[in-house]
This record gives C-alpha cells, structure tokens and sequence, in this order.
C-alpha cells in the first residue's frame, strides 16, 4: 500500500510540475478568498451564545457553536460567494453527547480500576482507557470530516468525504506506532499522511482536493523552527507558525473534472502572525478573555484575505455530487460524532 | 418590484443571471443562462431563515440540494423586510442584536462582566455554603476522625486532662447535633481549634492563662460553634470551588486533588471570615447564658487573650477578628440581656482537675 501511495505521490509532483509549466504560459488565474466578518458582530453574536449557554447550564451550547460557524461561514468568501453551514444546534447536540459519552465511559472505566484498589485491575483498566483513547481519535476525526463537509455548501454545491473509517484506522495506527518507535521523528510524515487521508477524501461537487505536501519537508519545518526559535530567543516561532500554515495550506490542490487544477496560495508573512499573536493575546489580556471572538475574526480576516486559489478554477463547472446528507447513510454511529474542538 | 441578482439552482455552482419579483405569497425568479431560461417559484414557507447578511442578501429554498439566489441590493433586503414582515425565514433573534448597535452591544457586553463578577463573588461562595450544607453528617465526622488522629500525632495528648475537658464537656449543656471528643495537648501555644464533625483540640497554654471555669465554658461554646454550622467544612468547600473554577477556567484538574490535600493539612491555618468568628463569639455567649454561668467569662476569656504576650496569643488571634472589636460587640450582647448566674460546683470540679 505504502509502495501504491509513494507512486501515487511522485505522479502528482510530476503532473503538477507539468500543470506549472502549462499554466505559466497561459495567464495564471487567481480566484480570491476573502473574510467580510467583522469583529464587533461576532463578538455581539458571541456574547448571545455565551448567556445562552450560562443560563441552559451549558445545554445550549451545541446551538451556540452552530450558530457561531454559520456566522463564520457566511463571512468566508470564495470569488465573492460566501459559504452557507447546514450544521443545525441540534446535529451537533447528538454529535457533542456521542463524544462526551465515550469519554464518559472510558473515564468511568478507569475510575473503576481506580476505585477497586487492586493492582491487576487498575493496569487492565489503565490499558483499556489509553487503548480505547487511540481507537476513539479515528473514528472523531472521520466523523467530523463528514460531519463538517456535508454540511458545507458554496453555490449550492456541497462538499463531501468520501474516506473510509477502515482507512482512517490504518493510517492512524500505523502512522502512531511508527512515530512512538522512531521516537517522533515519523511524526512529521504521520501529519502528512493523516491529512493526505483526511483532505484526499475531500469532495466539493465534481472537483476534488489533493494534499501535495511531503513528510520531509514538514520534518525540515520543524527542524529549523525548534533550532531557530532557541536562538532567536522564541521570535523565529512566528515565521516558524507561518511556514506551518503555508506547509498546511499552499499543498491543497482542487482538480476539477476537465483535468485543470488550482492551488491554495496563502501569503501570510511571518511579521503579519507577529502583528497577529501580539494582538491577539493584548486582547485577550485587556478584556479580561471576553474579547476572544475579536481574536477570531483577526485570524479568520489575515487568513482569508491572504488565501488565493491559483491556476484554472472554474467557479461555475462545479456540479452537484454529494447525496443529501439527511438520508439514512448519514445515521450510523460514527456520523456526526464530532467532539466539537475544532 | 423586481431586483437582479444570481440563481444557483441546486445541481450547478453556475450562477445564472435573474430577475426576482417579490409576491405576496412568495418569490418568482426568472433566470436565463446561455439561451435556456426559466422561473422558479419559491413559496414562503419554504424559504430557509437568512441570518447575517450584509451588502449581498443570500436566500435558500426547499429540500436538499437547496436552490439559492444572491442579491447584492441593500434594497432588497428592506424590501423584503417590507413586504414579508414577521415571515419566519425573516425572524432572527441574533440579527435582532446585531441591530442594536454598538451602545447595546456594549452594554450586553457589560452585563455579562457584571454577571460573571457576581457569579465568582456571591454565586460561588453561595453554591459552595449548600453542598457543605448537605454534606452528609456521618462522612464528615469519618473525615474529622481521619484529622483528629492525624493531627494528634504531632502532640503529646494530656490524659488526665483530656478526660477532665471530657466530663467538664458531658456536664455542659450544649445542645449540638455531634458527639463531642476533646483532646488537651501540651504545648505552650495559646491555641485551640475544632474539627469538623464534632472534634476539639485544645492547648495547655490556653488553659494555663485562664482564671475561671467560665472562660473554658465560653471558648467550647466558640469552637463548638464552629462545628455545629459547619464552618471550616464550608470555608474548605469556597476554597476548593474556587480551585475547581480556576481549574475549569485554566484547564488544570490536578490541581484540585492537590488542594484536597492542602486543605486538610492546613485545616487548622484555615482563615475564617470574621463574620464566622464573630458568630462563634454569639453562640459562645450563648452557651454561656443556656448553663446559666457568669456571662462575663467570654468577655474575660477575650481579655486574657489580649493581654497575653503578642508571640503568644499570634496562632490564636492570626485568624480571628480584632479582639477589641470582639470585645466591644460581645458587651454589647451582654447589657441586650442581662440575666442572673449561678455557680456550678460540678464543673468548677472538673475545671480544678483541668488546672491542677
């Protein structure tokens, strides 16, 4: 499989280079992101939700989170169409329960070994809680890239997540221990490889995403920012966070049916994540926490207003592909099982 | 009234030029792409609630996949607001506070603070009074035994004394919902405490600066105050939930096993509140009056203290209110209610025993 995957790979740097070359001769096209949200809106929407959910006892918060992400996703723009979240409070409620039942229920089997004072039990019960920790992050992560896609839609057309739950269990696993035995070096190829599985799967009608991004690199990221940031005493880690998101974000690439493809190009620099981060936590500091969702909207505007999709992108070839996503396929278990982090 | 705008009708992202006319049970839209045109008729009820629009107004219809139109019009949506008042697709009550502008905002932003504030100075503490409240008597006196014996560890117990306080404490009417164990220990300190769930330790020292029985009969009526409304139980549940807000808000849940720990340690450092005290002092008195005893003793108790050398009296005055203050209020209480005393020659007995 590993072989497959690494043919897989080469093939797509080889047809990207191509593509480059072709595109170059054409004019390059450049469809924009943007973000039109502005902060004292989404604080006046956070500040609802947050009275909300303090006089349900926190029972609204599913519908606080839902109404938060429909406001973002409003805000975010592609080609000047925003995007429209489908997630309603009450999907959510059911995913929130179905995650914090299993950490319920995992915790509660610990406490037992715990409680029970006896030797044996507790590291049976110990193994069961690390070992039940592992299986659940698969089956949160692939139930929340279905969850969040499907219920995404731009023009109409929804997103979707084609990936296997099997899939995402090999390549977690595999990726997992392989990182515990080289002592976290494979750690950087294990993050690429989940986000090929995670963003590969990814369907936005009849186009398709593409992770382009290779394990070493991101290995070469973290190698120069950890040295880097020590001997610039922490200030390199600003450049360090955005080689991060150019390595996350400039490796996604849509293919669309016709063969053309388009690539994310952030251009965040290292001085904005500066500008951003000291902002940001003065914010914070100075509003005693309330002023988190002016946070929000300060990451979401440098972000997208620096984000360009590059190459042939036709915003108007996109056709319909994704089932509608309140139809039985949509009502197993692991669907919709989103712990709510992200 | 028609406006322009874009039709996206579900199957395609092409968004296809349209006119849409606002009629009175919904919107007609005629679109026409590349010669092949149409209308749509959208009824109102099917229309999805649209939320936070801007310049552009973004409007969806029917079931999965959702037809939609866009208009970057600001008159569209006033004219939508005209035509379809009260609609649900129309109703929100987030736009609602959008539209109160920053005044309001900032003032719900406010609000909030004050909440928040409110909730850490008077709801916590609240909270944390009634679950010590209901904590149930036969786990807290399991609790005080555990610290009892712990902390007697540390001292060398007076036998002969502890069961002279005893008696001197069975002869007292005490009226309390615990069963007392008192303990004396030698230690020079000016000091006594009480223990949740019906325990009481007392030093040499203090006994050794009283004259009168009565003095010893009003500072059990303080200590015992302490157990029979629960005040080091409640002082530690307003600590510990703080701990427990400060963990949630930080994320740190170690944090509370450790103050467990740290409370019960340091159970005896614990800083009351004044009011604690001062009620303690009351029931003091109280107790005082209840025995019929010279109500003086709690006066002279105090006294006594106070006069004692500063280093002395330091571990039992630290964490008590002003003595002069304590004074004051408790002779105010006195001349309320002056009553007459008798003597009590069964503890006067136990009380020559307790001083020999």
């Amino acid at each position: 499989m590993h072989g497959l995957c690494y043919f897989f790979q080469s093939f797509l740097t080889y047809f990207q280079a191509f593509m480059t070359t072709t595109l170059l001769e054409k004019e390059k096209q450049t469809t924009h992101f943007s973000f039109t949200g502005r902060g004292s809106e989404y604080f006046a929407i956070e500040i609802v939700n947050l009275l909300l959910t303090v006089f349900t006892l926190g029972l609204y918060y599913p519908w606080a989170k839902a109404k938060s992400m429909q406001y973002l996703y409003r805000k975010t723009e592609l080609a000047g169409t925003p995007f429209v979240f489908h997630g309603t409070g009450k999907e959510m409620f059911i995913g929130f329960i179905k995650g914090v039942g299993a950490f319920i229920l995992l915790y509660a089997v610990l406490m037992y070994g715990v409680i029970s004072e006896d030797l044996s039990t507790l590291l049976i019960t110990y193994a069961v809680f690390i070992l039940g920790f592992l299986a659940l992050i698969p089956v949160a992560l692939h139930g929340m890239m279905r969850y969040r896609t499907s219920r995404t839609s731009w023009r109409g057309i929804h997103l979707g997540y084609r990936g296997e739950l099997s899939d995402m269990y090999s390549t977690y696993l595999i990726g997992f221990f392989l990182t515990i035995l080289t002592f976290g070096i494979y750690g950087s190829w294990f993050v690429v490889k989940l986000r090929k599985q995670m963003i590969d799967n990814v369907r936005f009608g009849n186009a398709s995403l593409r992770y382009v991004g290779d394990g070493g690199d991101l290995f070469l990221i973290h190698l120069k920012g950890y040295f880097l940031s020590i001997f610039t005493l922490g200030i390199y880690l600003f450049w360090y966070t955005k080689n991060l998101l150019h390595f996350y974000v400039n490796n996604i690439v849509v293919l669309q049916e016709d063969g053309s493809y388009s690539r994310l190009q952030c251009d965040v620099s290292g001085w904005d994540v500066l500008k951003l981060t000291v902002g940001n936590i003065l914010i914070v500091v100075f509003t005693l926490g309330l002023g988190i969702p002016l946070t929000t909207t300060r990451t979401m505007s440098l972000i997208m207003n620096n984000t360009v999709m590059r190459g042939d992108f036709d915003a108007d070839a996109l056709v319909q592909t994704e089932e509608a996503y309140d139809s039985a396929t949509y009502e197993s278990m692991t669907d919709m099982m989103d712990i709510g982090v992200i | 009234m028609t406006f322009e705008g874009k039709y996206y009708n579900g199957q395609s992202s092409k968004g296809m030029p349209a006119h849409i006319a606002l009629l009175p049970d919904g919107l007609r839209i005629d679109y026409c792409a590349d010669e092949a045109c149409g209308s749509v008729h959208w009824e109102l009820a099917g229309i999805h609630q649209s939320e936070f629009n801007d310049a552009t107004t973004l409007l969806r219809f029917g079931k999965f996949p959702q037809q939609s139109i866009s208009v970057v019009d600001k008159g569209f949506k006033e004219a939508l607001q005209q035509q379809y008042r009260g609609a649900a697709f129309l109703k929100s009550g987030y736009n609602s506070v959008l539209n109160l502008g920053f005044s309001g905002i900032a003032l719900m932003a406010l609000g909030l603070l004050g909440l928040l504030v409110a909730f850490v100075i008077w709801g916590v503490p609240a909270l944390a009074d009634r679950v010590a409240m209901h904590f149930p008597q036969s786990y807290e006196r399991t609790l005080g035994e555990q610290l009892y014996t712990k902390m007697l560890q540390g001292y060398q117990v007076n036998e002969e004394k502890t069961a002279a306080l005893n008696d001197y404490l069975h002869a007292l009417d005490t009226d309390l919902d615990y069963p007392i164990t008192a303990a004396v220990v030698s230690s020079e300190e000016v000091n006594a405490f009480a223990i949740p769930g019906g325990y009481v330790v007392v030093y040499e020292g203090i006994l050794d600066k009283m004259e009168h029985h009565e003095e010893l009969a009003a500072l059990m009526g303080h200590e015992l105050a302490h157990i029979q409304n629960r005040h080091s139980l409640r002082a530690m549940a307003r600590s510990l939930s703080y701990y427990m807000l400060a963990s949630v808000l930080f994320g740190d849940v170690s944090g509370v096993a450790a103050v467990l720990v740290d409370n019960a340690s340091a159970l005896r450092n614990l800083e009351y509140s004044r009011s604690l005290e001062l009620e303690a002092d009351r029931e003091g008195l109280e107790l005082l009056r209840r025995n019929e005893l010279n109500q003086q003793g709690i006066v002279l108790l105090m006294e006594r203290l106070h006069m004692g050398s500063e280093y002395e009296m330091l571990a039992f005055v630290s964490t008590h209110p002003n003595t002069g203050d304590r004074i004051k209020v408790l002779n105010e209480l006195i001349g309320e209610r002056n009553q007459p005393y008798k003597k009590n020659p069964e503890l006067q007995r136990h009380w020559e025993k307790l001083t020999r």
